[in-house]
């Protein structure tokens, strides 16, 4: 279940990191965004929850656009330092605006799903069900849009050679809008979800940040069924070690395992060495 | 010529003097105690600055300065020792951590290596938090003592009860630091540094030991990010594992850039005006980090060099202009 929210997360992350080049920092505060308008839409509108998710996803989206042709646009491709810098500027502007907002209290959705349902005699809850069923979905679409469509083909185009995808006539605006809308589209697809079983505070996306960022350099930088892989070590090392020991010592485990993965195998488990 | 040769150090000398003579003017505690929080800070990013020439960022200093302030704490309060040896302790503490794990990890370049001293921190945060038998778990440690008194017989006798002694002990801190970061980087070492971060294979082919020098810049720049750290935890008498975070060290690297990484004074200037900048909005309350936040984006889209290149273009549009004339 974490595995699945850290993938979504990642995903988002290394699809602004690879065709912008920008390591978003404020792409916890995003997750948190959208967690926040899940929860807006479903318990202060009283929506469906799933209908809350999905127009909360869309706003989030929209916003990632709007993010990317005011903050990021002049820094694409450029240094590392002061894109991260502004986008760390966007991230305490975003987190404050939600504590101003909703108040740092702690928020939480409830869900129309309860209960508990029992596969293969593995005892589940339906939230815990849908969360996965919805990642899943959302990553195999994703997956087929690069694959099938021609926005998913000129996105990784780009990735792989702006210049070279530049005179193909791909335009490396239009690509950065859509990469930013399906980056943060999906991060807030992950807070909504998580929103539905843990609590929401304005602080959430401090966490996701460090976990996506740890399941993108487990997983090879820039490649995606890497991120999908070290998701899955991530959420397994979470999902095992807690019941043995604690919760933070799950969180232990796993920097400790990532700091010796990047040691001894730099370029993560499915990405390609570098020169 | 000789004139303007005097005008540097002379101007350094006045600030220097002005400083010292500060708390006669500023008395307030609440003023002092920023001074103090902006003294910190200017060590943290003058020994980020020192990892930076050699061409490599530390997002790890928060938890170099969590290391430095838990083993200066643990060894006073649970071992009894003087605290100034204590606080040697943990400079040292952070350097040998840094040169445990400096060799594997500089063989990391650019965001690899800033990322795995990501989790580093994470890791020294954890264990702070995790290890309550020692660490007083997720609360941290309070009580911490203040620095025992400086006493020279007949001549002088300090005890730190007040701010003020706290403010020329971090005045005297920040200077030995800098003196100590500049002298460094105009020394042969810092040279060697400049160039692995131009071209490490240049440097490499040329017969300099990158890996050596790399770790070096790692441990010394750890060496201060302790100290600051063993500082704090005497200052404020409360250390908690999350109190110098992920958030922080970003915060540190922010403070260099926006001063600007390339000369000496940027992260000095960086960190006294962004410390500055969100006490004066304070009335803003909640709002407040929006300031914080407006002034970094500002910065950094108008002066991608840092605010120590303002004079440079200052002077750079008035020789345009009468050229054109």
């Amino acid at each position: 279940m974490a595995a699945s929210i850290y993938i979504l997360v990642a995903l988002g992350l290394t699809l602004v990191l690879s065709i912008m080049g920008i390591v978003q920092m404020a792409h916890g505060e995003i997750y948190m965004l959208g967690a926040y308008g899940a929860y807006y839409f479903c318990v202060v509108l009283g929506l469906h929850y799933l209908l809350a998710l999905v127009i909360s996803t869309l706003l989030v989206g929209v916003a990632g656009i709007l993010i990317e042709k005011i903050f990021f646009r002049p820094f694409r491709q450029g240094d590392f330092l002061p894109s991260v810098i502004m986008a760390v500027g966007l991230m305490i502007m975003l987190q404050t605006t939600a504590i101003v907002s909703f108040g740092s209290s702690i928020k939480v959705v409830t869900t129309p799903f309860r209960g508990v349902i029992t596969i293969a005699g593995a005892v589940l809850s339906w939230e815990r069900l849908i969360v996965i069923v919805i990642s899943v979905i959302f990553v195999v679409a994703l997956f087929l849009l690069l694959r099938m469509t021609k926005i998913g083909q000129a996105m990784i185009a780009v990735s792989q050679d702006l210049q070279g995808a530049a005179l193909q006539g791909i335009s490396a605006d239009h690509v950065s809008s859509f990469a930013m809308f399906f980056g943060c589209g999906l991060a807030a697809v992950a807070g909504g979800l998580m929103g539905a079983i843990f609590n929401l505070s304005p602080s959430m996306g401090g966490f996701a940040l460090m976990k996506g960022i740890a399941v993108i350099i487990l997983g090879g930088l820039g490649s995606l069924p890497g991120v999908v892989a070290g998701g899955l070590i991530l959420g397994l090392i979470d999902g095992i070690v807690p019941p043995l020991m604690s919760v933070q010592m799950a969180s232990l485990v796993g920097f400790i395992f990532i700091i010796l993965i990047l040691i001894f195998r730099p370029q993560g488990i499915m990405g390609r060495p570098s020169q | 010529m000789s004139r303007r040769k005097l005008v540097k150090p002379l101007s350094y000398s006045a600030l220097i003097i002005i400083l010292f003579l500060l708390p006669l003017f500023i008395t307030g505690p609440y003023q002092l105690h920023i001074f103090i929080t902006a003294g910190i800070a200017v060590i943290l990013t003058s020994s980020l600055r020192l990892i930076f020439t050699s061409g490599q960022l530390s997002l790890g200093q928060g938890g170099m300065m969590t290391l430095g302030a838990y083993t200066s704490a643990l060894l006073v309060m649970k071992m009894g020792w003087p605290t100034w040896a204590a606080l040697g302790a943990s400079t040292a503490a952070a350097a040998i951590l840094a040169l445990l794990v400096g060799y594997p990890f500089v063989r990391l370049k650019g965001i690899y290596f800033a990322l795995i001293t990501v989790f580093l921190a994470e890791v020294i945060r954890l264990i702070a938090e995790q290890w309550r038998a020692v660490t007083g778990g997720s609360l941290g440690i309070s009580n911490i003592p203040p620095p025992d008194p400086i006493v020279i017989p007949g001549l002088l006798h300090i005890s730190f009860v007040s701010k003020v002694e706290f403010y020329y002990l971090i005045l005297v801190m920040v200077l030995v630091t800098l003196l100590i970061l500049y002298a460094l980087e105009h020394s042969r070492i810092g040279v060697t540094w400049f160039s692995i971060s131009e071209s490490d294979f240049l440097a490499e082919s040329i017969g300099v030991d990158t890996a050596k020098f790399k770790v070096l810049a790692f441990c010394i720049g750890s060496l201060f990010a302790g100290l600051a750290g063993g500082l704090y935890s005497q200052y404020n008498s409360v250390i908690t594992p999350s109190a110098f975070g992920f958030v922080y060290a970003v915060y540190v690297v922010i403070y260099m850039i926006v001063g600007g990484a390339r000369r000496f004074s940027g992260p000095i200037i960086g960190a006294v005006i962004l410390t500055f900048v969100p006490e004066l909005a304070r009335v803003l309350k909640g709002y407040q980090p929006y300031i914080f936040a407006v002034v970094v984006i500002l910065i950094i889209a108008f002066m991608p060099e840092g605010v120590v290149s303002l004079p440079e273009r200052f002077i750079n549009i008035i020789r345009e202009r009468r050229g054109h004339a």
